[in-house]
């Protein structure tokens, strides 16, 4: 009996910001901020929201399915902390705009960034269990982050550049073609701890030390307890990659460092080489997008399929993190076949298209997204507002936010 | 005992932030003052409680502001495992 991911695509936006010139504008200390790792970020424009990102994230991948297929899907799981509402699920809309049967289970899930992560275990749970052999599950993980302000604090300088937008769908079943998950190994620890929270909508706040603190007790935890629950598990030998939770790429090279130090005693010169070799191929996607919360670690593994040598069949171990905190370390293995269909999705090529914004557009956006708050009632999106982006949409068969009507939100196909 | 801590302390600071290495700075400096940031913080308690092999959540230092604090919070965290 095999479960795990049998299709994959991503959809991150259509408009991004070179990180280096929003540190520049910020007066960000540079001098370390390259060790940060960061290259691009995802802007959400105000025709953007976590429904649309997670509906063009699927469209793809339903596309190619047949109509028994497609009718063979029978959960829809959307996973985020950009909730638009307190009661309404994201998934009813996802579901709507995808056009698939009303005899399917519609619901959200929330825990931070582990939402992602909590989602696709219990995908991975339904098909194991067999309750409905042949079923599938569309999973989708989607968060946004809507800058509203800018933060002028230094415990804040480095949320401001890795904050993304963009979402990650996946078809869960038994027919694993993407990632076929080991049965069993999993590895979880979690702890009431306050990191990193959204107290209000549309507001983050937190102690950025604290949440990178407690990342890195669970990446150590999470292994040592997959270690107990599968015999001989060895942080290096047993894993051809690794795909951490990336918000962005120093906190993931920290976390690699001190694990390969404390697992296999390993010495600097070593670790950076092996950072290279088994940690790198996975941020790629992550660079360029920035932190998209419960989408990130998955975000983390399509880049690793992406860009990893898969000429023989490789395990991959995956550590996910979500303040408050959540957190799982787990195992699957790809093939060269995996890699093949996931390139065909051209993901690269889709972050390559997005439009690179100058740092007065960005700051417009900014300006822009305080009239796009939550709860909102009434509310008309202007497609002209940002017309050089939405040219990267336009036309391209995407779905797009165009209004709110009595708190009901509409989208439209461009 | 508190001396060698900070003694550790101190070189593990100049260890991820190498432009330390012959500056003159005392033990109530704070580590955002010595250019650390929250990465080289994280890594600073990390590779602290690694060398006098303190095995305690990391969590529990993140007040620490300075050396001097560290060492401190370390003694104290010590004590109550006794």
């Amino acid at each position: 009996m095999k479960a795990g991911i049998e299709a994959m695509n991503i959809y991150c936006g259509s408009a991004a910001i070179n990180v280096q010139d929003l540190a520049k504008r910020r007066n960000l200390d540079n001098e370390r901020f390259e060790n940060l790792l960061m290259k691009e970020k995802t802007v959400p424009m105000p025709y953007e929201d976590p429904v649309s990102n997670a509906v063009n994230a699927a469209k793809p991948i339903l596309d190619r399915m047949s109509a028994d297929e497609k009718s063979s899907i029978d959960m829809v799981i959307t996973c985020t902390e950009s909730g638009l509402d307190f009661g309404k699920s994201l998934s009813t809309y996802v579901h709507h705009y995808l056009e698939l049967e009303k005899n399917c289970r519609l619901f959200e899930m929330k825990n931070a960034c582990y939402s992602g992560t909590a989602g696709f275990q219990m995908a991975v749970n339904f098909i194991f269990s067999q309750v409905a052999p042949g079923k599938k599950v569309l999973l989708i993980c989607t968060d946004i982050t809507r800058m509203s302000v800018v933060e002028g604090l230094s415990e804040l300088a480095f949320a401001e550049p890795s904050s993304g937008s963009g979402a990650v769908a996946m078809i869960v079943s038994d027919n694993p073609l993407i990632l076929e998950v080991d049965k069993g190994a999993n590895g979880y620890y979690g702890y009431e701890v306050m990191d990193s929270c959204r107290p209000i909508p549309d507001h983050e706040a937190g102690n950025a030390d604290l949440s990178l603190l407690s990342y890195l007790d669970c990446c150590e935890n999470t292994f040592k307890e997959y270690q107990k629950r599968v015999e001989d598990a060895d942080y290096e030998s047993s894993f051809d990659y690794l795909v951490y939770h990336t918000p962005f790429g120093g906190m993931v090279k920290g976390a690699h460092r001190t694990n390969m130090r404390k697992f296999k005693r390993a010495k600097p010169v070593a670790i950076e080489a092996d950072f290279q070799n088994r940690v790198e191929p996975s941020l790629r996607y992550c660079q360029r997008v920035g932190n998209i919360m419960g989408a990130t670690s998955h975000l983390a593994l399509a880049s690793a399929i992406d860009n990893g040598d898969f000429s023989q069949p490789k395990r991959l171990g995956i550590f996910s993190y979500g303040s408050g905190c959540s957190s799982e370390f787990y195992s699957g293995v790809v093939t060269a076949k995996s890699q093949e269909i996931l390139k065909s999705y051209e993901l690269e090529k889709h972050l390559n298209d997005r439009y690179v914004m100058t740092m007065d557009e960005y700051d417009e956006s900014i300006r822009t997204n305080k009239d796009i708050r939550f709860g909102q009632r009434d509310l008309k999106i202007d497609f002209d507002r940002f017309p050089k982006p939405f040219k990267h949409v336009k036309g391209k068969n995407k779905l797009v936010f165009s209004a709110i009507k009595e708190f009901h939100r509409e989208y439209e196909w461009v | 005992m508190q001396e060698e801590l900070k003694g550790i302390i101190r070189e593990n600071l100049i260890e991820i932030i190498p432009e330390l290495e012959g500056e003159d700075f005392t033990n109530d400096e704070t580590f955002v003052d010595l250019g650390a940031n929250s990465l080289d913080r994280g890594e600073l308690i990390t590779l602290t409680l690694e060398t006098i092999e303190l095995e305690i959540s990391r969590i529990e230092f993140v007040k620490a502001k300075t050396i001097n604090e560290l060492a401190d919070l370390i003694a104290e965290k010590r004590q109550a495992l006794v």
